[in-house]
């Protein structure tokens, strides 16, 4: 019995080192996506129907195929501009990093994603508001700022809470797809290594899935909070919808 | 990860197949010339023709099986196939989990490739980026010997190493001379051969388990046998330019 | 193929291309959309199965059985699906030939394996393409029915209390409630919810690669990579970026035409029924 309890415990270390890779994709992608989105999801909600088709393409393209095929096809473009521009500008150490492509795909999957959400929210900003605040001849600098902002992201939180597992899941992925560089793996990566070795599917896999199941509950609880804080100037028990484990579960 | 596919079930040319055992042997089919898919979709190459000589020659049904390379001796442990024949090169290591068959191609130095016209100071390499497939002992050499101010890329599977070697995402590829081979003759003066040859590794020869000491046996016997009467020799000779006969005088 | 007589209608290049893309490595990865195909069908059909069951467990007035139900739905919520979907054929796999060990395995035998596992070697089970299919199915089927149950659940919840009630006002007993009101009546609350689901399915089909299936991903990776040999056919560069662009089109297509689907299929599902909003 220790000695099962001492494996699982070493197991469990083994796993903290890929798990930073995890969280390093999650971390950096998450705020340029979170940028991206804000400005695609203005551009599909735009009254110019170029830019609004165009915005809507994109967000179709990369929500409607999958990250697998994205990670695989950003991979073999990049290496085919490699020699043109990548070379020649000399940044092809950067360019060519699975450290920079990994989080590059999944910035533009989950701006995709993202935009969607807050396109969603954006057309439930109350129009009154938005006439009120122009007739107050506020900038539309101003009327974003105080208004349409901050009824997005109180509306968009809760789902774009879920997107943000959705990205820490699909970074299981990349690993799949790119160059290893030395010992740099993912969880998943490493549980495969690990499995092909003496092949304890149970221990390695259940261990990576514990992994991943810490991880998004700090991410839930952490969004949670800041939910809180986003919600604080209502009404304390009544009108507050509590964001609950997984208060919505698709994509 | 387990798995049987047959991409060409390639039956022995023996009439009374149907009664035959069946040895199945497990190739990668990505290792130009060794074994790979050819443009009509089926399995071919240096270790398909030696394996079919081999069933023909000791009268067995011989099964192809594709498996990735990263998982190709734990699937024969596992039974999936019982005998390894995808270039894999005798090693001490690897004589600890499986037995191998005497050699099929003599050792054969491992050869560094780059971009024609690139230069490396190979006494003391840093600073580079140096492609190998994982899993290999090249991996391992360049690990070792390269690890420490170079940067090592591995990659699933051969092929990959030279699309990013083309691409000059990486400046040297650490492989076997005769899967390297083709690959310089045929890129139109793109990519040389740089550096010192490296010995790694024996021989390649078939792979089987430790417990299978009667299919070893077989599978010995029937190479000493096609070694004499030149059948190996010229197999090599069709499949790999240039090489002088090793095994019949 | 010869296609001598192609060239003269269409020109050299032309059926240069045609004979390239119908070579039969070419053949064999458009046959290869078989599996790709059967997987979202399959899974889907499963999902649909699994999803029904944990909605009903979800809602059963027996606590334990809730648990599991809340348990299952909630599970697909910390840990990626691909996980799932390499973990579930590995440890179904484990179990069978755990099981099956313990009748055919002697001590003498398990001394003798060399292989980590299985215990010996009698008790190896060897698992070919679609078997490995098959599984995946299975693995789909769980992790999108665990989404499923959840809009099951919903829907069957936003059937109007109203109409239940007249069916019991009927004299209808609760299971006939159930099957015949209240699970007849919440596709349409479900249809949104499920095309959602359907659409992440299909998009987890690329993963069938992950198996050792020689799915169209595999395939791609094959047809694309460079190749030196003369020997083994056409001798080019690295060429997969072409291909995964071709996979990339192909998803969004399908995307598209399950759309369209499934818009008409609501509409046929709301038939009769009043307008909302």
């Amino acid at each position: 019995m220790m000695e099962i309890l001492a494996n699982f415990w070493a197991e469990f270390g083994v796993f903290a080192y890929p798990a930073l890779f995890n969280i390093y994709f999650t971390v950096t992608a998450l705020p340029a996506g979170f940028v991206l989105a804000l400005l695609v999801a203005f551009g599909k909600n735009s009254r110019n129907p170029v830019v609004s088709k165009l915005c809507a393409g994109c967000i179709y393209a990369f929500r409607g195929s999958p990250l697998f095929i994205q990670l695989f096809m950003f991979y073999s473009i990049m290496l085919a501009l490699n020699p043109v521009w990548w070379r020649p500008m000399g940044i092809s150490w950067l360019m060519m990093h699975p450290l920079f492509i990994g989080p590059l795909v999944v910035v533009l999957n989950t701006t995709a994603y993202t935009a969607e959400i807050f396109y969603g929210a954006l057309r439930t900003v109350p129009r009154g508001e938005l006439e009120a605040a122009r007739a107050y001849g506020m900038s539309s600098w101003q009327v974003f700022r105080t208004v349409t902002w901050p009824n997005t992201i109180r509306i968009a939180w809760p789902a774009y809470t879920n997107e943000v597992v959705f990205v820490f899941h699909c970074t299981a992925l990349i690993y799949f797809t790119l160059p290893v560089i030395g010992d740099q793996k993912d969880i998943m990566s490493k549980a495969r290594e690990l499995f092909e070795r003496d092949y304890n599917a149970v221990l390695h896999f259940s261990m990576a899935a514990l992994w991943f199941l810490a991880i998004s509950l700090v991410i839930f609880f952490v969004f949670g909070r800041i939910y809180e804080r986003l919600m604080r100037h209502t009404s304390l028990e009544t009108a507050k919808p509590k964001l609950r484990f997984g208060p919505k579960y698709l994509r | 990860m387990k798995k049987v596919i047959i991409a060409a079930a390639a039956l022995a040319a023996l009439s009374t197949a149907a009664q035959a055992q069946t040895v199945r042997v497990g190739t990668e089919g990505a290792y130009a010339p060794w074994n790979f898919v050819n443009d009509a979709g089926e399995l071919a190459g240096y270790e398909i023709d030696l394996a079919n000589a081999i069933c023909e020659h000791v009268g067995l049904e011989c099964e192809i099986v594709q498996n990735d390379w990263d998982s190709i001796i734990p699937n024969l442990l596992a039974g999936n196939y019982d005998v390894i024949m995808a270039g894999m090169s005798i090693t001490e290591e690897r004589m600890q989990t499986i037995n191998f068959t005497q050699d099929y191609f003599p050792p054969d130095p491992s050869k560094f490739v780059a971009a024609a016209g690139a230069d490396f100071d190979f006494d003391n390499l840093s600073g580079v980026r140096i492609a190998v497939q994982s899993n290999t002992i090249q991996a391992a050499y360049a690990q070792e010997n390269f690890g420490a101010d170079n940067t090592i890329l591995s990659f699933a599977t051969p092929d990959q190493t030279i699309a990013d070697l083309a691409a000059g995402n990486v400046d040297l590829i650490l492989a076997d001379g005769s899967f390297l081979d083709p690959v310089v003759t045929n890129s139109g003066g793109a990519i040389a051969f740089v550096g010192p040859d490296v010995l790694i590794g024996g021989g390649v020869g078939g792979g089987v388990r430790k417990e299978d000491t009667e299919l070893l046996a077989t599978l010995d016997a029937a190479l000493d046998a096609l070694k004499a009467d030149g059948t190996v020799d010229a197999l090599r000779a069709q499949w790999f330019d240039g090489v002088e006969p090793a095994y019949t005088e | 193929m010869d296609a001598t007589w192609l060239a003269q209608w269409v020109g050299e290049d032309i059926a240069f291309w045609l004979a390239y893309l119908t070579n039969g490595k070419h053949l064999q990865w458009y046959a290869s959309f078989r599996f790709t195909i059967f997987a979202a069908v399959f899974g889907a059909l499963l999902a649909l199965g699994f999803g029904l069951l944990g909605a009903v467990l979800k809602s059963s007035r027996f606590a334990p059985l809730r648990l599991i139900g809340d348990a299952y739905t909630a599970m697909v919520r910390g840990i990626p699906d691909v996980l799932f979907f390499l973990f579930f054929p590995l440890a179904f796999e484990q179990s069978v030939e755990w099981v099956w060990s313990l009748h055919v395995c002697t001590p003498e035998s398990i001394a003798a394996s060399q292989a980590p596992w299985p215990p010996c070697r009698e008790a190896n089970w060897l698992l070919s393409t679609n078997e490995y299919l098959i599984l995946a199915c299975f693995s789909l089927g769980i992790v999108y029915g665990a989404f499923t149950a959840n809009v099951i659940h919903g829907a069957m919840r936003a059937v109007p209390k109203g109409q239940l009630e007249a069916a019991r006002a009927y004299g209808m007993s609760n299971l006939q409630v159930l099957l015949r009101i209240q699970v007849r009546q919440m596709w349409v609350y479900a249809l949104p919810g499920i095309s959602n689901v359907w659409m992440l399915l299909i998009k987890a089909t690329s993963l069938l690669s992950l198996l050792q299936i020689s799915d169209i991903v595999w395939w791609a990776g094959q047809l694309g990579a460079p190749n030196f040999l003369p020997q083994a056919g056409l001798v080019h560069g690295d060429w997969r970026w072409t291909y995964y662009i071709a996979l990339f089109v192909f998803y969004i297509l399908v995307t598209l035409i399950s759309e369209r689907v499934f818009r008409r299929l609501t509409v046929w599902a709301r038939r009769g029924m009043p307008v909302e909003g």
